[in-house]
């Protein structure tokens, strides 16, 4: 009898199965696929390192920027196949730290599918295991809308999911991306800037719905600038092959794609839990504030609850309920989650944009610095972005921090302390930032917020 | 044998306190006499001797917090079988025994702390409370005090919701008993304006203590006030002269000698050194003369008592002044020297007043308000000439003291300021 079960050995399940271990309970793990779940293998890490070797190839052909000759852009050639086997390195590596991890605090790992006989027993291939408490990390999926060619284009293996833009055997030529949400951007850029010829289809007016418009703005322009076609108002029709065909203000048009990328949003794996008797819609099961079903002791975390489908907060949420399951009532703050595109360059997020604080009847102050003024910034010939920080006037709570850098989601977490901690622009103003970094942005954008930045 | 320790009543009215910090923990051993705490008082600071030897089995009230006369403090195991809860309570109990604990004699005070004085801040402090930045902001508009939130925040760090809930029960508490319009009017006033304008200082236990005193004392004593000027020419030059009399480095300054003039006047009218008795309808003639002395502190008025001052010499009046006043500005007064004042002196001329109305120390039917000594032009004998002149005004209870009475009052005062060697010989 096991005290917990967790189901899916993602970066919600493992991370929820190491610390209900590292709170004395006898855990078990059931992975039907992969350690890590779709974050290690098939999405966050792999992504990142694919970015970092578009990325490289940017810079190379910036040498003249540099000062750097003698580079024969003509022969530059990307080794596709060795950006894949780095990519895989990474991956690899990553899997079995998180395996020597699971295997050090003592949790038993079940490689298979979990088969729910009741909210006390599973059963995995030929062993049947019992337990007090059940965390479900099942994760989502790609959801694929019915259009019209669209499984048939899958079937051709012409349209793909991002699993398979991670798994192509060649770099295509020509890419359509369906949908403009944040693994539509970030595949967009990679693609872009290895070469491939991208064209984004967002069916709203603008992509990366949920971001502050400002950066979401910004970014499109951006990324328009840098050859990648975004349309925008375009309702998918149907997909013949490799041809998408929309209408776009009352028009037809189609856009041709050696390869389409699916991304229309994801679903939650809540398959095959009947049993349980849990409660669930299509966004997801159904959770309390300690992240409990409607059945007692059964718990979900990460994208299967549908709240967000971020790694981290999944993370967050399997400690979570590691330590209610252990007795506490901890509950998540849901505002405070921050949030990262993996775009050049970057953006990252936290908190309430600006329509969002006003529309919750704050008395706003908002305040905006560039990269553009930052020492940094510059020296790095990476100038593009801004911060924007939205406080609320009468304390100076920050209510939201928004940032467009380079490196903008390793600067996001001092705003996520700040307000984690209910910290005001004054504290941030007047907390010193090493010179010379970008963070300095943040609190120049706090000194904006109180009276005026410095360098701006 | 476990033995309890309640917060005793130390006297002087005083039914709160705040718990500014445990001299010992949970499992110490103690000896009768060692300090258990620091509290803070609306009067004083003060130690709180155990009269228990023994280990501490708890602690049952937190640093911070606010404590009650007769709240139990802290458990200790004397170690001791077979004795009865009778035959344990001490001596000293017995004068106020009952429901509280009495407090063994100890007028030791704690050395004043220089964190608490700057008072402009919202949180003495004592103990830095683990709040947001948001949340200390938020405590400091609406006058909550920290120290007594709860926080429900990761280690027990103090949010702003918290106190949102605090400052929620304490208006919820106070709205039944105060003055409803005079609060709706206050609070117009607050929200009208910018929060850059108005700046919310909660008041300290101090300024509670006055206030409630004033209008104890306004409410309770109609005033009335008596004004005059006393020729002082004469005891100005005889200070002069007496300054150079002494071996000793005496601060001699008029107020000995004021005192000296209202103790012998106040034997002459022994109306004026008394108190009002409502239930009984009596006056109280007090037979001893103990002057209170306002003293003007950072956090505000204290009166610290002269004793005996009839049996006192003018040189042991100004070192008692000294001292007292010195003792006042740090806050280490002890009760006793708060107590049982007969009649009050404000010298108000200390920080340049000419008059002033001074507010009756209730239950004491009058108090000399002393104002600035200045060089005036005076008409003696149809000559202009100048002279020292002391302005006095003296408010009276006219429930017990009336104009003739208090105007004789102040002619024996002036009779005795304007000739020194009437005032010393007699």
């Amino acid at each position: 009898m096991y005290d917990v079960i967790v189901v899916g050995g993602g970066p919600g399940g493992y991370v929820a199965a190491i610390k209900a271990a590292q709170l004395g309970m006898k855990v078990a793990l059931v992975e039907k696929d992969e350690i890590g779940g779709v974050c290690l293998n098939w999405g966050c890490i792999p992504t990142k390192a694919l970015l970092k070797n578009a990325r490289v190839y940017q810079e190379i052909l910036k040498g003249d920027f540099f000062g750097i000759e003698g580079i024969d852009k003509d022969s530059l050639k990307i080794n596709w196949q060795q950006m894949g086997n780095r990519k895989d390195m990474v991956v690899k590596r990553l899997v079995n730290g998180v395996k020597g991890l699971l295997k050090k605090n003592g949790i038993d790992v079940f490689m298979g599918t979990g088969v729910f006989k009741d909210k006390q027993t599973i059963v995995v291939g030929d062993k049947t295991l019992k337990t007090k408490n059940l965390i479900l990390a099942t994760g989502s999926r790609p959801f694929i809308p019915t259009i019209e060619g669209l499984h048939a284009a899958m079937e051709k293996g012409i349209a793909i999911t991002s699993k398979g833009a991670l798994q192509l055997t060649d770099l295509p030529k020509t890419m359509v991306i369906l949908g403009g949400g944040v693994i539509s951007v970030e595949f967009a850029t990679l693609f872009n800037a290895l070469g491939t010829k991208v064209i984004l289809l967002q069916r709203s007016g603008r992509i990366l719905k949920g971001t502050e418009e400002e950066l979401a703005l910004a970014l499109q322009k951006h990324l328009m600038d840098q050859g990648v076609q975004i349309v925008t108002n375009c309702q998918l029709k149907k997909v013949e092959g490799s041809k998408v065909i929309c209408e776009v203000e009352g028009r037809e048009i189609s856009y041709m794609g050696e390869k389409i990328l699916v991304s229309l949003g994801r679903q939650p794996n809540v398959e095959g839990m009947e049993s349980l008797g849990i409660t669930y819609d299509q966004k997801g099961i159904k959770v309390d504030a300690y992240l409990q079903t409607n059945v007692l002791d059964v718990y979900a975390i990460g994208d299967v609850n549908g709240k967000y489908q971020l790694a981290h907060l999944a993370s967050a949420e399997g400690i979570t309920a590691a330590e209610n399951i252990a007795g506490k009532k901890n509950s998540i703050n849901y505002k405070l989650v921050p949030s990262c595109i993996y775009s050049f360059p970057e953006l990252a997020a936290i908190g309430l944009t600006e329509a969002e604080a006003k529309e919750e009847g704050y008395d706003v102050v908002v305040s905006k610095f560039p990269l553009s003024a930052n020492g940094k910034a510059l020296a790095e010939g990476e100038s593009i972005g801004f911060v924007k920080i939205i406080a609320e006037k009468k304390y100076g709570e920050i209510l939201g921090v928004h940032i467009m850098a380079v490196h903008a989601t390793d600067m996001i977490s001092e705003a996520v302390v700040s307000m984690e901690m209910e910290g005001t622009i004054y504290d941030v103003a007047k907390a010193i930032h090493p010179h010379p970094t970008l963070s300095e942005i943040v609190m120049e954008a706090a000194h904006g917020a109180i009276d005026k930045p410095i360098h701006y | 044998m476990i033995q309890e320790f309640k917060f005793p009543d130390i006297g002087e009215g005083i039914h709160e306190g705040k718990l500014l910090k445990w001299h010992m923990e949970v499992g110490d051993t103690i000896q009768a006499g060692d300090t258990i705490a620091e509290v803070e008082t609306d009067k004083v600071n003060a130690e709180l001797p155990s009269p228990y030897s023994g280990k501490v089995i708890a602690l049952l009230a937190e640093e911070g917090g606010i404590i009650y006369v007769g709240q139990v403090l802290i458990k200790v195991d004397t170690g001791e079988v077979g004795k009865s809860q009778d035959q344990t309570v001490e001596p000293v109990a017995e004068e106020n025994a009952g429901v509280v604990g009495a407090l063994e004699a100890s007028s030791e005070v704690i050395p004043a702390s220089a964190e608490g004085r700057k008072q402009e801040a919202a949180i003495p402090p004592k103990r830095k409370v683990l709040a947001t930045p948001v949340a200390r902001k938020m405590a400091y508009d609406l006058g909550v005090d920290l120290r007594n939130v709860t926080g429900t925040g990761p280690g027990g760090r103090v949010m702003k919701a918290d106190i949102a809930a605090a400052a929620e029960k304490t208006t919820a508490g106070d709205s039944e008993a105060s003055k409803p319009e005079q609060k709706h009017e206050t609070k117009l006033e607050a929200a009208s304006k910018d929060r850059n304008q108005i700046e919310r200082v909660p008041l300290s236990m101090i300024r509670k203590t006055i206030a409630k005193k004033m209008v104890q004392s306004k409410h309770t004593a109609p005033h009335a006030t008596a004004m005059d000027e006393v020729d002082v020419t004469e005891l100005v030059k005889f200070r002069e002269t007496a300054k150079g009399h002494f071996d000793e480095d005496i601060h001699l300054t008029f107020m000995p000698f004021i005192m000296k003039a209202i103790v012998l006047a106040l034997k002459k009218n022994p109306k004026i050194n008394s108190s009002l008795d409502d239930e009984t309808e009596e006056i109280l003639l007090k037979k001893y003369y103990h002057l209170g002395i306002a003293v003007d502190t950072e956090e505000g008025l204290t009166v610290p008592v002269v004793r005996n001052v009839d049996q006192k010499s003018i040189v042991r009046l100004a070192k008692e002044l000294n001292d007292l006043g010195q003792r006042a500005r740090n806050r280490k007064l002890t009760i006793d020297e708060l107590k049982e004042s007969t009649f009050s002196i404000t010298n108000y001329g200390a920080v340049g007043s000419i008059f002033g109305v001074p507010v009756i120390n209730y239950p004491e039917v009058a108090i000399m308000g002393i104002g600035k000594i200045s060089k005036k032009p005076v008409v003696i004998e149809d000559e202009l000439v100048i002279r020292h002149m002391l302005p006095l005004s003296m408010s009276f209870d006219h429930r017990v003291v009336d104009g003739g009475d208090a105007g004789r009052f102040m002619n024996d005062v002036k009779k005795y300021l304007s000739d020194p060697y009437r005032l010393l010989l007699l």
